[in-house]
C-alpha cells in the first residue's frame, strides 16, 4: 500500500531526475575541459557520475537536518475509509486542507483523498470549471456523490515518506506525484503527520543556499 | 546478463577529452626532453664504466604523465616515487624467487606490482614496466639485486621529479603537484 521511495547510491547517478540538476552533455563538458589548460586524466562518464554524486553529497550537506519529521503537520484529523464524502468534506475545510490520509481502523495509512479526486466525484476537473457550470446554470451540483465512501474515491497506493526522510528523498517522491502533501508514515504505515508542498518549499527557501 | 557484458564493450562516452592546445604541447615536449636528457647525462656522468645505469624504458612512460598529463593523479609525486620503487621491490623479488619459470615471475611482477600500487595509493602506470624490467632484464640488472630499487627505480624517478618542479611551474597556467603525499 504504501511506497516508500528507495535510495541505491550509484546506481541513482544514471537517474539524475529527482532534483532539478542539469544534466550536462558530453559536448559541455569536453567543452569545459578545453578551458582548462593541461591534460585532463577523465573521461566525460565518470565526470559525470562525479559530478551528480557530489552534487547530491552538497545538498544533504547544505539541507542537514531538513527532515519530514521536522517539517510535517502532525495533529491533523485523518479520514477513514468508511466515511461519507460529505462529512470528509467537512473535515477538508474544517482544517483549511487540500488533501488529508486516509487510515484504516488499525491506524494504517491506506490511502489519500485530495480535492482533486472530490471534484472528479462531482464530475469535473478543476474548481473553474464548477464555477463556470454553477454561473452558467448548465448543471446543478448534484448531491449524489456525498454519500460515497471516500474508500472508494481515494488514491492508492499513496506516496509516503518515512519521518526521517531528508531532502532527496522528500524532493523524489514530490516529483513522483503532483499531489500537494504527502503522508508522513512509519515503515509499518502508521501515519504521523502530513508533509505540505508549500512547507517542504518554505523550508528550502530558508535553509536553501539561495 | 551476457548482452549487457558485450554492451560494455562498446564504451558510453561520446568522445575522448579534447586535444590539448599547442603550448601544452610545447611544454610537454620540453619538459619531456629535459627530464630524460636529465637521466641520460647523470647516468653517462655517474655510471659509466659500472654495471650500473639509470635509464630504464619505464622512466619514459613516467615522462608521458609528469610532462604530458601534469594534473594526473597517476603522475603525482607520491605515485611516481611510490609507483617505481615498490613495483621494483616486487620485480626483484619476483626474479629472485620465480625466476626459473619466467613467465611466472614475469606475469607476477606486474600483477603484483599494480595491487601493491593500489593498495599504497602509489599507482603510477610505469610502475609495472619498472616491474617487468626487474625481472626481463639484462644480466646486469639481475646481479644488481635489491640495488635495482635504489639505481635506477627511485634515483631514475627523482631526476624527472626535480626537472618536473622546476619546468611544469614556468607556464603561467601550469602547474605542479596538484598534491604531494
Amino acid at each position: 500500500m504504501i511506497q516508500h521511495p528507495t535510495e541505491t547510491g550509484f546506481e541513482r547517478a544514471a537517474h539524475p531526475d529527482e532534483t532539478a540538476e542539469i544534466e550536462l552533455s558530453d559536448a559541455d563538458i569536453l567543452e569545459a575541459m578545453r578551458e582548462i589548460p593541461g591534460y585532463l586524466d577523465i573521461t566525460t562518464g565518470d565526470f559525470r557520475a562525479l559530478y551528480h554524486l557530489a552534487y547530491r553529497h552538497a545538498l544533504d550537506r547544505l539541507f542537514q537536518g531538513l527532515t519530514a519529521r521536522r517539517l510535517m503537520r502532525d495533529g491533523i484529523i485523518a479520514l477513514r475509509p468508511e466515511m461519507r464524502l460529505a462529512d470528509a468534506i467537512a473535515l477538508f475545510t474544517g482544517q483549511g486542507l487540500k488533501a488529508l490520509p486516509v487510515v484504516a481502523p488499525d491506524s494504517r495509512l491506506v490511502g489519500i483523498l485530495t480535492v482533486t479526486d472530490v471534484l472528479r466525484a462531482f464530475g469535473v476537473s478543476d474548481v473553474l470549471e464548477l464555477i463556470e457550470q454553477q454561473l452558467t446554470a448548465s448543471r446543478v451540483l448534484g448531491a449524489a456523490p456525498c454519500d460515497q465512501a471516500v474508500a472508494r474515491l481515494m488514491t492508492t497506493p499513496v506516496v509516503s515518506v518515512p519521518p526521517d526522510a531528508g531532502f532527496r528523498p522528500i524532493l523524489a517522491a514530490f516529483n513522483r506525484h503532483p499531489g500537494r502533501a504527502m503522508p508522513v508514515a512509519t515503515v509499518t504505515g502508521e501515519l504521523l503527520g502530513l508533509l505540505l508542498r508549500k512547507d517542504f518549499m518554505t523550508a528550502c527557501h530558508l535553509e536553501g543556499p539561495g | 546478463m551476457m548482452q549487457d557484458y558485450f554492451k560494455k564493450m562498446r564504451g558510453t562516452a561520446q568522445s575522448a577529452p579534447p586535444r590539448v592546445s599547442h603550448a601544452e604541447v610545447i611544454w610537454s615536449w620540453i619538459g619531456a626532453f629535459l627530464g630524460i636528457a636529465a637521466v641520460a647525462w647523470l647516468s653517462h656522468l655517474l655510471f659509466t664504466g659500472t654495471d650500473l645505469t639509470l635509464t630504464i624504458g619505464s622512466l619514459g612512460a613516467s615522462a608521458v604523465l609528469v610532462y604530458g598529463a601534469v594534473r594526473s593523479p597517476l603522475a603525482q609525486p607520491r605515485n611516481l616515487i611510490g609507483g617505481h620503487v615498490v613495483s621494483a621491490l616486487v620485480g626483484v623479488t619476483a626474479w629472485q624467487w620465480l625466476g626459473g619459470d619466467p613467465w611466472l615471475a614475469q606475469s607476477v611482477a606486474v600483477a603484483t606490482a599494480i595491487a601493491l600500487m593500489h593498495l599504497t595509493r602509489t599507482l603510477h602506470p610505469p610502475g609495472g614496466a619498472t616491474a617487468l624490467i626487474a625481472v626481463i632484464g639484462s644480466e646486469e640488472v639481475h646481479a644488481l639485486g635489491y640495488l635495482f630499487v635504489l639505481i635506477p627505480a627511485t634515483l631514475g624517478p627523482l631526476v624527472l621529479l626535480l626537472v618536473a618542479l622546476i619546468v611544469n611551474n614556468i607556464p603561467a597556467n601550469r602547474r605542479y603537484p596538484e598534491v604531494w603525499l
